[in-house]
């Protein structure tokens, strides 16, 4: 076979820093049909389910945003420092020993456990507004629910929940593109979320319980010495960003799409069992993470295509997820769908740690949504964040039909 | 100790063979090799990579 460079002409061309440019454009997939990739001002850009789901789970190539602050000129300072601090900025040997120390926190069993909590918090949320038959659906559910779910988790005082989701949002900005116009208020945010977890820490030492920081601390504190300070901290910290913010954007993405779906809404609520199938389903079709970045450490072939190593993949997992050779040509949300899996929460080395906290939560939450807020229908334009970093409603007004007063 | 991993179902992330590179490897992109009767000396390892499986894959009696 001929070897074609990741240069040619004949492959699609789109520019990902455009402000104005979005992975779930008709620009994105008019090149899908064309080619399995694109090129773009910074490397390759990935956009079929195949090749996407191939180069996710390649150790040849590691995770790309590593250099993300060192690229828009952050190379020291408390956010320089932590970025390279977090595991998903680790490779090999030092991620491996990382996410080894991290991942018994968040299995399945364990949340399983936190099932009646769920259920109990979705409950009380809709309670506040179900007779109103109205809300703000962000700042009254999906915001709420995200934060006290991790503040349960980790075993922290449910009435901080608002601080830390908005110190996890500000955090989130180090992922965009604005990341050095937005640079001082990310840095304040690192400094309140390291204090709430060193005094976390602090406390977990004094009095170990069987939460996921007396864990982390115990690996911290075991005899080989195996975390060290600031590494600790990092880990705590990383795990209140990484589960609050994602989830909130998540459950406004499931709304919007129960507003535009009514008959999927209607037949979550008449058939709560379809939950589990349908937080993948609304992953796939309105993810809040559209992409994750790749870096080949070395050169690499795929498809007769030559990848010099250090070239940058755009992983599109949006387009990949519902590429017409996976999941079928006119393919629409539907819950009852028996489809392939996604790639909502990365995949690989770095597959999102959190997956089964942010499944097992929103599988609780979405039928509850469903049955006590029927016939959802906005009330007024929802705001929506730009598409950078992560996606979803910061203002979400519905109405739905009001239960009746007990 | 027994272990059995699912094929229709792994979907090769490779989280076993970060908690227990000493059963489980991934050989290339669709491949995971193991070994089936492991040591017993290493049952916490690989019930750590059932317990991390992405998809749940594994069974280990």
């Amino acid at each position: 076979m001929v070897a074609i460079a990741i240069d040619s002409p004949d492959i699609p061309w789109f520019d990902v820093g455009d402000p104005r440019f979005s992975v779930s454009s008709a620009e994105v997939r008019e090149a899908r049909e064309q080619h399995w990739c694109a090129r773009t001002p910074f490397g390759l850009a990935v956009l079929r389910y195949a090749e996407v789901s191939t180069l996710l789970k390649d150790r040849r190539l590691r995770q790309g945003s590593y250099a993300w602050p060192a690229q828009n000129g952050i190379e020291e300072g408390p956010l320089s420092e932590w970025w390279s601090e977090i595991m998903l900025s680790k490779e090999g040997d030092d991620h491996r020993r990382l996410r080894k120390l991290g991942n018994p926190a968040f299995s399945r069993t364990l949340i399983e456990r936190m099932v009646p909590e769920f259920q109990a918090l979705a409950n009380e949320l809709i309670d506040g507004y179900a007779a109103d038959g109205r809300c703000e659906f962000v700042s009254q559910f999906a915001e709420p629910y995200a934060a006290r779910v991790l503040c349960k988790l980790l075993g922290m005082d449910e009435g901080r929940w608002h601080d830390l989701s908005t110190w996890s949002t500000d955090l989130g900005l180090s992922f965009g593109v604005t990341i050095r116009e937005d640079l001082e208020r990310i840095e304040a945010a690192l400094a309140n979320l390291y204090e709430v977890s060193d005094e976390l820490i602090a406390e977990r030492r004094e009095h170990p319980g069987d939460d996921v920081v007396s864990s982390l601390v115990q690996a911290h504190d075991g005899e080989e010495g195996r975390l060290s300070d600031i590494e600790l901290r990092a880990m705590v910290s990383l795990i209140i960003f990484g589960g609050m913010d994602t989830t909130k954007n998540q459950l406004g993405l499931a709304m919007q799409l129960f507003v535009e779906h009514p008959d999927q809404c209607a037949l979550l609520a008449e058939r709560p069992e379809l939950a589990a199938n349908a937080v993948e389903e609304l992953i796939r079709w309105n993810p809040t993470v559209m992409w994750a970045t790749r870096q080949a450490t070395e050169p690499l072939e795929l498809n007769g295509m030559l990848i010099p190593a250090g070239t940058t993949l755009h992983l599109l997992s949006y387009p990949a997820n519902t590429d017409p050779l996976a999941v079928g040509r006119g393919a629409r949300f539907d819950i009852t769908a028996d489809r392939p899996p996604h790639f909502g929460f990365g995949g690989g080395a770095h597959h999102c740690i959190g997956h089964w906290l942010a499944r097992i939560d929103m599988r609780e939450a979405l039928p509850l949504i469903a049955r006590r807020m029927p016939g959802p229908r906005y009330d007024g334009e929802p705001v929506v964040r730009p598409v950078s970093g992560l996606t979803g409603p910061v203002r979400l007004p519905i109405r739905f039909d009001a239960e009746e007063a007990p | 100790m027994r272990v059995h991993v699912d094929e229709a179902t792994c979907q090769h992330h490779g989280q076993c063979m970060i908690e227990c590179p000493e059963v489980f490897q991934l050989a290339g992109a669709d491949e995971l090799r193991y070994v089936p009767e492991p040591d017993e000396s290493l049952r916490d390892d690989v019930e750590a990579a059932a317990d991390a499986c992405p998809t749940q894959s594994i069974t280990v009696t």
